[in-house]
């Protein structure tokens, strides 16, 4: 069933503290644990967002041989909160010939399905907004909101970069959706079920407990994966809708200000999100190695696994960035249609078989023997 | 009570939006009302406790139709329609005659009668339900139904799919020169 957040709370004694608190109105106190915990929620994201363009800097300044910010803070670490304050102190322009109510609405729709997505993300078995029994698909759903803001920010701003920019994003998007949902079909096939529970739960904490090592087929959908999500979050080296060297900056070209804050603010959640669904498919989740316990001190441990897997993930992508070239746009729709997407149909009819000829065992389990 | 509210808001959004689709004049304002009218739709859903309905609205329709119909407007022209208030003669453009009035009246009257005979029968007190279910969720049960009850139809949507996606290749293959 659907399990929430405030369900898994309910089982400690201070609920029946929060109840009495509240007249014993259920409803009242589900709404507002919700709201709070949301709150919560997307505060930390988004600082991890805004901490995300200064590991951005200092981790491509690091590969490249220089210091990156240092001056803001220790080690530069205020550098976001500077880069915050002169977002939203500058001008808000409008371009004249803009479409003005579609022009507000694009960084919105970007901002709305990123934060969106952050409802079924597993940080640990209690602290997940709704474990949703369609949670993957919900997520696989919803942010596909950020490719239509991305194409309406292209169309809105009116100008041929914007356009450009816009219109490469949402084909890319859409290309990219498909291996990246046949990945993931394999591994809701290994798991039997499409909510995260039921995923990171079927998983265990060490390595070859994990899907990524199930069998040759979930390997390959790790990589497909890794490669259609770079691509869907338009990051290097997929990241031509914003090509600099071409359309200036593609589809916020003519984004300002805090406008402009909220594209890459969408961006670089996305990126953690992306992550954190590549860590909880793939690399076991928040699952701790070796204990299985039910108590609230573990719910800190699973989250601290869970953060450490995905921001290694964050790391790697960055490291990505800075090293690759960009691809041309005949290249990045042919690697799409013409290898991406027969590999992971590939994988997912080879997942489908493994499953049936091995009666659903892994390989640790046929080398180890069964347990 | 939240079921109420999910409600009442997923039909406001759902109304208010689909007479933003007829309402607008520009074509691009109206695809974006018909993405709030289709999240509306997804919200009815979620409502009876379709969650599975429900994501696959949004991500068809959000994910795929709407975007599509984006593109489509603006590779054939998109906001010049606006301006360009004429019929395909070249004739200023008007709502039609007395003919196309009188059909659509009648096609009107006979849509309406027909909700009312469907509807007739629900205004009664509708006697409470409990459904009972031996699935855990939706997914299994439309799983266990799509390759039990309904396997035929799904196979053959299935190959309608493919002949579609190999007319599309047919379609798009450079042709040779000669």
């Amino acid at each position: 069933m659907n399990q929430t957040v405030v369900s898994y709370l309910s089982q400690y004694e201070f609920y029946d503290f929060l109840l009495a608190l509240f007249r014993n109105n259920q409803g009242v106190l589900a709404f507002t644990l919700y709201l709070l915990l949301a709150l919560i929620i997307v505060g930390m994201c988004a600082t991890i967002g805004g901490l995300g363009t200064y590991a951005e800097r200092k981790i491509s300044a690091d590969l490249q041989a220089r210091i990156g910010p240092n001056r803001v803070g220790p080690y530069g670490l205020l550098q976001m909160l500077a880069d915050g304050v002169k977002m939203m102190t500058k001008e808000d322009i409008m371009p004249f010939t803009a479409d003005k109510k579609l022009f507000y609405l694009a960084p919105l729709l970007c901002l709305t399905g990123v934060f969106a997505t952050l409802a079924v993300l597993p940080f640990s078995s209690g602290f997940i907004m709704a474990d949703l029994n369609v949670g993957i698909f919900y997520l696989v759903a919803i942010s596909s909101l950020v490719g239509l803001g991305v194409f309406l920010g292209g169309y809105a701003s009116n100008s041929k970069w914007s356009m450009l920019g816009g219109m490469r994003g949402a084909s890319q998007i859409i290309s990219y959706e498909i291996p990246v949902t046949i990945s993931i079909l394999a591994i809701v096939l290994l798991a039997g079920g499409m909510g995260f529970g039921t995923i990171v739960g079927r998983q265990g904490g060490l390595p070859h407990e994990w899907f990524m090592f199930h069998n040759p087929f979930a390997f390959i959908a790790f990589f497909v994966y890794s490669v259609g999500a770079l691509a869907e979050t338009n990051r290097a080296p997929f990241d031509l809708p914003e090509a600099e060297s071409e359309l200036v900056s593609g589809y916020h070209t003519e984004y300002t200000g805090m406008r402009f804050g909220f594209f890459a603010l969408a961006e670089y959640i996305e990126v953690f999100v992306v992550c954190g669904v590549a860590a909880s498919l793939f690399l076991g989740g928040y699952n701790v190695p070796g204990i299985k316990l039910d108590i609230l001190p573990m719910q800190a441990a699973q989250f601290v696994i869970f953060m450490t897997k995905t921001l290694v993930l964050y790391y790697v992508v960055i490291w990505i960035r800075w090293t690759l070239p960009r691809l041309r746009v005949d290249q990045l729709m042919s690697v799409c249609w013409k290898y991406l997407t027969p590999i992971a149909i590939f994988n997912l009819m080879g997942c489908a078989i493994w499953m049936v000829v091995f009666n659903g065992k892994s390989i640790a389990e046929l080398v180890l023997g069964s347990h | 009570m939240f079921l109420q509210f999910l409600f009442i808001s997923s039909a406001v959004l759902t109304v208010s939006c689909a007479l933003g689709v007829l309402m607008v004049k520009n074509i691009m304002h109206s695809c974006v009302f018909l993405l709030g009218s289709l999240m509306g739709i997804a919200g009815l859903y979620a409502t009876l406790g379709a969650d599975f309905v429900a994501i696959t609205q949004i991500m068809v329709y959000v994910g795929g139709v709407v975007i599509l119909m984006l593109f489509a407007v603006m590779l054939t022209g998109g906001n010049d329609f606006v301006s360009r208030a004429q019929n395909l003669l070249g004739l200023p453009a008007s709502m039609g005659n007395k003919w196309t009035y009188a059909i659509g009246l009648l096609v009107g009257v006979v849509f309406l009668l027909t909700n009312i005979q469907l509807i007739r029968g629900l205004t009664k007190a509708l006697p409470v339900k409990t459904i009972t279910n031996e699935f855990p969720s939706t997914v299994t049960q439309i799983g266990h139904l799509l390759v039990k009850d309904h396997v035929l139809a799904f196979e053959m949507s299935s190959v309608l799919l493919l002949g579609a996606l190999v007319g599309a290749a047919i379609i798009a293959r450079p042709r040779k020169q000669n």
